[in-house]
């Protein structure tokens, strides 16, 4: 039940009213003609590509704050404990 | 200059150190654009390295400084990203490795008046082989900060190619020929 109302509401569509670019709207007119498609199927498709760019776009700026927030604020021989490396007091050297 | 779409890559741990920490625009936004198209891959190895680490920055911290070091560890495991296990395959693939290279390139660090010591050296470059075998099993190339122990680990590879039959060549990328 919930697969279907989920794969529902990925198909389903809705009429709207844009105001788009003239150029833009030109240019995916044209590809339209020339793939046989509707200007809705251009559009849509475009839509999603630049939503998904939009995604990963934050996706990307959450994984480097939280490495910023993983990696700053440590002295130069903290980060080198972080990266693996044990620095001791040179006397305490087995 | 390495393109980020050709990626994925193994991230070594310190490689993951520079480039979260890099100030260069351009370093910045070659991350950025990684980010947006594959996940960090990192060898379970990583993983230990980098919590041990805060484990032993809180112990020997300040009581008030000990909240910042779990902040930072909580945001590192938040984005710990595909992280690649020490399995049986990089088991045979690491033990060959430290046959053929049992003792590490370089000396002990040294920082003022800390040092490393032989028997942690020792297991650093254990280590190393084993993120190098974890990049040979995946089939990734490994991007590090840490020249002088990928390069011996590669050209040993290279050198017995019968040990580490269809593997290899190792794949290395500097982080400073990223950009």
């Amino acid at each position: 039940m919930k697969a279907r109302r989920r794969h529902n509401a990925e198909t389903a569509r809705r009429r709207t009213t844009l105001t788009l670019p003239a150029d833009s709207l030109l240019q995916a007119e044209r590809i339209a003609r020339a793939r046989k498609v509707t200007l809705s199927t251009v559009i849509s498709e475009a839509l999603s590509d630049g939503l998904r760019a939009h995604t990963a776009a934050e996706r990307s700026e959450e994984v480097l704050k939280a490495y910023r927030k993983a990696l700053t604020g440590f002295t130069d021989e903290e980060m080198l404990v972080l990266d693996g490396i044990l620095l001791e007091p040179a006397g305490k050297r087995r | 200059m390495v393109t980020p779409a050709s990626g994925p890559y193994l991230f070594d741990t310190s490689a993951e150190s520079w480039l979260g920490r890099s100030h260069d625009s351009m370093v910045r936004s070659w991350f950025r654009e990684y980010l947006s198209i594959h996940q960090v891959h990192a060898s379970a190895i990583t993983v230990v390295e980098r919590i041990r680490g805060y484990a032993v920055l809180s112990r020997r911290a300040q009581e008030a400084r000990r909240d910042a070091i779990e902040a930072a560890r909580i945001a590192y495991l938040s984005e710990l990203g595909q992280v690649w296990p020490l399995d049986g395959a990089v088991g045979v693939v690491a033990g060959e490795i430290m046959a053929l290279l049992p003792d590490p390139p370089t000396p002990p660090r040294r920082s003022h008046q800390l040092a490393e010591s032989r028997q942690e050296r020792l297991a650093r470059w254990r280590f190393d082989g084993m993120i190098a075998a974890t990049a040979l099993v995946a089939r990734m190339t490994l991007i590090h900060n840490n020249p002088a122990d990928f390069e011996s680990i590669r050209g040993a590879v290279e050198r017995s190619p019968e040990r580490f039959p269809r593997l290899g060549p190792l794949g290395l990328i500097r982080c400073d020929s990223l950009v």
